[in-house]
């Protein structure tokens, strides 16, 4: 009887001249629970077909419909429409025999990727790249079943989340997908009335796409400050950047609840934001514009990697562990350490700029002495905000685990950041460490903060800090400290061939 | 003048080349030690490098380099007052990290509902010895080392020999005066390979002689039987005699077979054929114990039925030494390994017979691995072993396997486990609760109702993530949760007293009010200020 009733919406849908059915974009605003949270459907369809399909829109249609096509093949037959995978690694091309694969192609095979990734004890790309398949197979699975898509559904005036697959009754499917669409858009309306709107503010915060306007206008004003003698313009553009990151970050407060430094997208983001700021205030009552060159250069880089580095670090927003449900401790501990990072960050840039700069252009004595010292100022924060962040991470340890240190991994890196700036900054107190070995041990020095930050995640993957665990990145972190390295090798060159040929 | 030595020490220690130095090695151990957590376990990394000599050593020298910085720049100089505070703040974190070492208490406690407990768990190894005679136990604490670690004790007769902090067992074979059959096969296709060994003999504790690998079914018989199985047989039982090891069917014994009124099949075995003054008799298709003349169950006559009818509907595999047999396509098969594998009806297994024997018995031995840690857990090497020696013989106690030593009418329980110790009061947890986050089954919080008993009476407390609960000195934090055998929820406790906690807080404070005095507020940064608002510098 149920499918007599499918087939009729299907017929008619063919009569109507859809082959989209009711999946209109502007369900896009429809409530749904996913991942623990309440969310609108544009965020869970964005999240899901970019991880199965990686485009933004596939024969015109838009994620959201996408999402919703693929849910309703678990109630309509829909053998033509599908999505593909493109298939990137060597041997998985050879297993499969094929560089592109439609899901249902993928789901016929997955027997076989499943045997040939369980066979494979060591970890390798070939294991990984089978098991991400494994993962989307599983999610594509989930939602044409109807099972992915919960929404919500008025059982005697208390709102149940139900699966798509189970949602509609057969009554509803005999009256055609214009009166299905409609059930829908009452279902949101019901649940706004019920529990208001908030969790639409979500769907207007995406479509705002800070990010990408942040790295437009700190790249303008990078420009500016280059182009134009007079700071205005720069510290115009800078200050509008400033603003549309301070949205950006209380927009992801608002939605998560918490402070927004709890993954490694919000971690790179704050940091990026931190030493904006840093460079923009020490900048501003020391009247150098150095320090604003310096925060705005970093601010790119960790927008650039905001923006474009998405499979590495991703913007979604989870529930926390128990352990992290403390808004005190996470806008303390943690906004310190990545504030610390990004003042260490500011040294980073400034100690390569001023290595290449001599190296490859001329370099003065006194420039020298005076990008130490400004090198040497962005130490001084970092460090003192790095060792805060630490002791409130031993407090907050205390308060929750029973220990104040216990040499986990994150707790014990960030101690050796703390460590290595530490000597450098004794030694060069006492001058044992003269600025020409100075200014190159402080770009080797930010490798360790790399570490700590990223390569506790992507490298060690152990301890009790496991809930900040990444997948990938070591190749990043690898590319990262090679190109350091080779840098520093080839300006030492550079300078030691000059200093001999003079 | 001549300088004494000990000046020679301050000022080498004291001076910042010293400082400097130590700094790096310091990070240079700290470096190795995340490396060797990460692919070997924490406990791997504490017994290695944290908590040993060494590195604590190296943490005393820093502990002389910052006290002894500070005393060569005496008398107090203004420039250098937040520097005081700084390396004060250094030694009162030192200070208070040594009490915490040397006094603190840093155990767990398990509960589980309705359960009252008061044992705390601490995190040194003991191997303990129970006299069952006199109910007296004895404990050793055992070293705190990565590696094996040879011993030389005697605790009641018992030599303690040697301790493995990370071990996995390797199967061996020991000579046994008792003759009981016991094999180890390889199982395998294209996909996996899994080795397994089964046992009948009575001592074998740590193998049985069933043993079911996903939906198949392995059971392991006497050999002798196995010359039943491979009769043909129209009513598919066979009878055997467990005293005298053998087997014949009905069919071979002319031995008719029956049905109830209901349908059951049922035979009696005349006398003439069991020798025996009763008449003994089945229902094949319920049990395997013959009935006496009344009908009760005789477990006492050394007969027994097998009815291969009940192993027809799911894969069951009987081995029999070097022979084998099951049930496929409608008929049971039985055939002779040899040297080879022979191949079975399912999933495209193989197996093959690597180990037959009636004269030894299969024992697992420890052996030290490096343990390997992968996701959080211990993949490899997650096993304590303490090697002792008692009336000649030598024996492994592991902590997953307490051994019963006997000698005459003594009798000693041996078990590897923690140390603990026990609180003053009395622990009930009356309730559990985890909740999810919505839709999925990651815990959003776990929470633990517990009740305390104490001669003031019993107080009801909620302890959960960052709400730990504060009684008699002891701090009791959420660690985790398990599942009960009943189903349910315990609740695992961290229990801690920490002695140097104030001091550690305190010199953290001035460490960072010195470092905001030292590096801000008299750097450049303010004397710029004051130069660029014409302030003479």
């Amino acid at each position: 009887m149920k499918f007599l009733a499918f087939l009729t919406l299907f017929i008619a849908n063919i009569a109507f001249g859809a082959n989209t059915f009711f999946c209109n974009p502007e369900l896009e605003a429809l409530p749904i629970l996913d991942g623990g949270r309440l969310k609108p459907l544009y965020v869970t369809a964005e999240d899901s077909i970019k991880f199965l399909a990686g485009k933004k829109k596939v024969d015109g249609l838009t994620r959201t419909q996408i999402y919703c096509l693929l849910s309703l093949k678990s109630l309509v037959p829909m053998k033509d429409f599908d999505i593909s995978r493109k298939i990137e690694h060597v041997k998985v091309i050879e297993l499969l025999g094929n560089t592109s694969l439609t899901y249902s192609q993928l789901k016929e095979n997955s027997k076989e990727i499943r045997m040939e990734y369980f066979k494979n004890k060591d970890k390798s790309s070939y294991k990984n790249a089978l098991e991400k398949i494994l993962r989307q197979i599983t999610l594509y699975n989930k939602i044409t079943s109807g099972e992915h898509w919960q929404l919500p559904k008025n059982v005697e005036g208390k709102f149940e989340w139900m699966p798509f697959g189970s949602y509609f009754s057969e009554k509803d499917f005999n009256m055609g997908p214009e009166l299905v669409y409609d059930i829908l858009l009452k279902a949101k309306k019901d649940f706004i009335s019920s529990n208001g709107d908030k969790y639409l503010f979500e769907l207007k915060f995406l479509k705002w796409n800070l990010p990408s306007w942040a790295l437009l206008s700190t790249a303008l004003a990078l420009i500016s400050l280059v182009l134009f003698k007079k700071v205005g313009v720069g510290l115009t553009l800078s200050a509008f950047t400033f603003l549309i990151q301070i949205i950006l970050m209380a927009g992801r407060t608002y939605i998560s609840e918490r402070a927004p430094v709890t993954n490694m997208y919000e971690t790179v983001m704050f940091s990026g934001f931190g030493s904006l700021f840093l460079g923009g205030i020490i900048g501003w009552f020391l009247k150098e514009k150095i320090y604003l060159y310096l925060g705005l250069g970093y601010n790119m880089l960790t927008l650039l990697m905001m923006n474009f580095a998405t499979g590495l670090i991703s913007a979604s927003i989870s529930p926390l562990v128990p352990v992290l449900r403390d808004n005190f401790w996470l806008s303390t501990h943690v906004t310190s350490v990545v504030l610390s990072y990004g003042a260490l960050a500011l040294s980073w840039i400034l100690a390569n700029t001023t290595l290449i700069k001599k190296a490859f252009f001329t370099l003065s004595s006194k420039e020298e002495v005076y990008y130490s010292k400004i090198i040497y100022n962005c130490l001084k924060f970092g460090t003192v905000t790095l060792f805060f962040g630490i002791m409130l991470g031993g407090v907050w340890a205390d308060y929750s685990w029973g220990r104040f240190w216990g040499w986990d991994p994150k707790e014990t890196w960030s101690l050796i950041v703390f460590c290595i700036y530490m000597a450098i900054l004794h030694g060069k107190y006492t001058s044992w460490i003269p600025n020409k070995v100075f200014i190159p041990l402080v770009a080797l020095a930010f490798l360790s903060v790399m570490m700590a930050w990223f390569g506790v995640n992507y490298i060690l993957a152990a301890g009790l800090h496991s809930y900040g665990f990444s997948q990938g990145g070591a190749l990043f972190l690898g590319i990262f400290f090679l190109v350091q390295i080779l840098l520093l090798v080839i300006t030492t060159l550079k300078t030691k061939l000059f200093k001999f040929s003079n | 003048m001549k300088t004494s030595f000990f000046t020679k020490f301050e000022k080498t220690v004291g001076g910042l080349k010293f400082a400097v130095t130590i700094i790096l090695i310091f990070s240079a151990f700290m470096v190795a030690g995340t490396f060797i957590e990460s692919s070997g376990g924490a406990d791997f990394a504490n017994r290695l490098i944290y908590k040993r000599w060494p590195f604590m050593g190296i943490q005393f020298l820093m502990f002389l380099s910052i006290l002894f910085a500070a005393f060569l720049r005496l008398p107090p100089k203004k420039r250098l007052y937040g520097f005081y505070v700084i390396h004060s703040g250094l030694i009162l974190l030192g200070i208070g990290s040594f009490i915490t070492w040397n006094s603190g208490v840093d155990g767990s406690i398990a509960l589980t509902q309705n359960d009252p407990n008061r044992r705390v768990e601490l995190n040194e190894d003991i191997i303990s010895i129970h006299d069952m005679n006199n109910g007296t136990v004895y404990n050793k604490i055992l070293p705190y080392r990565a590696f094996p670690t040879k011993l030389n004790d005697e605790i009641k007769g018992i030599k303690v020999k040697e301790f493995l902090p990370f071990s996995e067992n390797k199967l061996d074979w020991k000579k046994t005066k008792q003759k009981y059959a016991s094999a180890s096969y390889l199982l395998f296709n294209d996909n996996m390979s899994q080795d397994f060994t089964l046992s009948l003999h009575p001592q074998a504790k740590e193998f049985q002689s069933t043993l079911k690998m996903g939906k198949l079914n392995l059971h392991f018989l006497p050999s002798a039987l196995g010359r039943c199985f491979a009769k043909p047989s129209k009513s598919k039982l066979i009878i055997w005699n467990i005293e005298t090891k053998t087997c014949f069917t009905p069919e071979e014994k002319k031995v008719p077979l029956k049905k109830t009124k209901k349908g059951s099949r049922f035979l009696a075995l005349p006398t003439k054929v069991t020798g025996s003054d009763t008449i003994i008799s089945f229902f094949p298709d319920f049990s395997p114990i013959p009935l006496d003349e009344k009908l009760q169950a005789n477990r006492n006559s050394p007969y027994r039925i097998l009815s291969k009818q009940l192993f027809e509907e799911k894969p069951h595999l009987f081995l029999f030494g070097n022979k084998l047999s099951y049930y496929a396509d409608g008929a049971w098969e039985s055939e002779d390994m040899g040297d080879g594998a022979v191949s079975l009806p399912w999933m495209g297994f193989e197996l093959k017979l690597i180990k037959h024997t009636t004269d030894e018995i299969p024992i697992f031995v420890p052996y030290f691995t490096t343990p390997i840690q992968k996701g959080g857990k211990l993949e490899k090497g997650g096993q304590k072993a303490v090697l002792v020696e008692y009336a000649g013989e030598e024996y492994w106690v592991t902590d997953k396997a307490p051994v019963t030593l006997l000698a005459g009418d003594k009798k000693m329980m041996l078990n590897v486990g923690k140390s603990s110790f026990l609180l003053p009061f009395e622990f009930t947890l009356t309730r559990f609760k985890m909740d999810t986050n919505p839709g999925t089954m990651d815990p959003a919080s776990y929470e633990s109702f517990v009740r305390l008993f104490t001669p003031d009476g019993p107080s009801p407390h909620h302890i959960y993530m960052n709400n730990p609960l504060k009684h008699s000195g002891f701090t009791f934090y959420q660690a985790s949760y398990f599942q009960d055998n009943n189903g349910g929820y315990g609740t695992v406790l961290s229990v801690n007293i920490d002695p140097g906690r104030t001091l550690k807080y305190l010199g953290s404070l001035l460490v960072i009010l010195g470092s905001i005095w030292h590096f801000v507020i008299r750097s450049e940064f303010f004397s710029r200020r004051r130069k660029l608002a014409g302030v003479h510098v």
